[in-house]
């Protein structure tokens, strides 16, 4: 049996779910929007420049955003207990985390191509588009961050009762270093001046986080799900 | 041995399915048999002694036991928003069948849904749901069939492929552990009644030469 054909199965039949259903990246996406004109009239008029806080306001509005996406992982294997069809089957567990989490980062990626330029019109006034390309490689970073350590928390919550409250209980405080190093990366690029240094660093520490927890979930996923 | 907390649900069952055997497990609620039928299945892990299925020691190597199963739940374990056609590719890849299409044509063809195959299957009536779920364990070949109150859900035309089904399998050298409340079937699919009581085996005997009367008498003594 291919490992590549199970995960390719595998991530198909997320995206084909999503393509019928269209619920949790349009949720995503309208939850993204909501937050960011409650984060405008929070901050203050549209008259007034945020441009300094563009890195914090885009990446806690990501970061909320991607607690509902990941909260929504695993809806259709819950329902009809269809998990039950995927664990008897012998796909390792470990190609079933790789198949999530390339969901993910492809729902947090379809969302980020509606967002990121969103951002630039709720709340920067200065240059913008220049720094986008620079913005979207750390974005790409930080989603395989959410991606690999969301599917983990959701997949551990999965069998506890109170999950939805558990989920973001987890997962948010691992997403706080995420949320830094994105913020500090965006905000090194379009937050005033570029300093390019910083947002090399900011983006090394993004994959070495991405690794780290690639690393972790491949030592513990079988435990989740077997134990 | 598998427990919930300090209730042990399956405890000190010892038994051995043969190739070809047919074997009914039945009992009253909370006997722990769809307990100890998700430990077969390796949903569960035995929290002591040992489980060899299909020649496979559960705890060491599950991949290779998963391969040769095949599981039949109260629920069809497919996706609602997917075509039933898209479930069985998405299934057929997992197992890693060779010719998917052909045999996904085939088993529809089998369950008669083919004409439905592009329908999501959230648009199937139950029984259509579980006639889908019956191809889908049969999909890859499994050499032991892992049947969950099969006929509680089934409409007639669904329990007629199954019991057909469950004839080939014993033909076809394949091993099948029915659970069941519905005793008085046992002599028409099972060749042997195992029945559970708190966990245990207080009967374990063949079928044959019983009607089901028989066998309701003997589940009855069994569970007094």
């Amino acid at each position: 049996m291919s490992r590549r054909r199970q995960l390719a199965a595998l991530v198909r039949k997320d995206l084909r779910l999503e393509l019928r259903t269209r619920e949790t990246i349009v949720a995503m996406v309208l939850f993204a929007i909501v937050m960011m004109a409650i984060l405008q009239f929070g901050f203050g008029t549209r008259d007034d420049d945020l441009t300094r806080f563009v890195g914090g306001l885009m990446w806690v509005t990501l970061a909320f955003t991607a607690v509902l996406g990941v909260g929504r992982s695993y809806v259709a294997e819950r329902e009809q207990r269809v998990l039950d069809g995927l664990l008897v089957s012998p796909v390792p567990r470990v190609v079933m985390l790789g198949a999530k989490a390339i969901a993910i980062f492809l729902y947090m990626t379809a969302v980020e191509v509606i967002v990121i330029p969103l951002v630039g019109v709720f709340f920067v006034q200065g240059p913008y588009w220049d720094a986008i390309g620079w913005i979207a490689i750390a974005a790409l970073l930080a989603n395989a961050c959410i991606a690999l350590s969301g599917t983990l928390f959701s997949g551990l919550a999965l069998f506890t009762r109170a999950r939805d409250l558990i989920l973001p209980v987890l997962f948010l405080p691992a997403l706080v270093p995420v949320v830094i190093a994105a913020a500090g990366a965006t905000h090194a690029v379009a937050g005033g001046p570029h300093d390019m240094s910083e947002w090399r660093g900011y983006c090394l520490f993004l994959l070495a986080y991405a690794i780290l927890f690639s690393l972790v979930s491949v030592a513990t996923y079988d435990a989740v799900f077997d134990d | 041995m598998h427990a919930y907390g300090e209730r042990r649900a399956v405890d000190g069952v010892d038994l051995q399915v043969d190739a070809g055997e047919r074997l009914a497990i039945a009992g009253p609620n909370g006997a722990g048999k769809s307990t100890l039928l998700r430990m077969l299945a390796t949903l569960l892990r035995p929290r002591a002694g040992h489980l060899r299925v299909l020649g496979a020691d559960v705890a060491d190597d599950p991949r290779r036991a998963r391969a040769g199963l095949g599981y039949l739940a109260h629920d069809p374990l497919v996706y609602l928003d997917l075509t039933a056609r898209q479930n069985l590719e998405l299934y057929g890849d997992l197992y890693g069948i060779p010719d998917r299409d052909g045999r996904i044509d085939d088993l529809l063809d089998h369950v008669d849904l083919l004409a439905r195959a592009e329908d999501p299957v959230r648009a199937f009536s139950r029984g259509m749901a579980q006639r889908l779920a019956l191809a889908r364990m049969l999909l890859h070949r499994p050499l032991l069939l892992l049947l969950d109150e099969p006929h509680a859900s089934l409409d007639a035309r669904a329990t007629a492929l199954l019991d057909r089904e469950l004839g080939a399998a014993r033909d076809d050298g394949r091993a099948a552990v029915i659970v069941t409340h519905e005793v008085e079937r046992v002599a028409d699919v099972a060749d042997r009644l195992v029945v559970l009581r708190a966990g245990r085996v207080v009967l374990d005997e063949p079928t044959a030469g019983m009607d089901a009367r028989d066998v309701r008498r003997r589940y009855e003594e069994a569970t007094a």
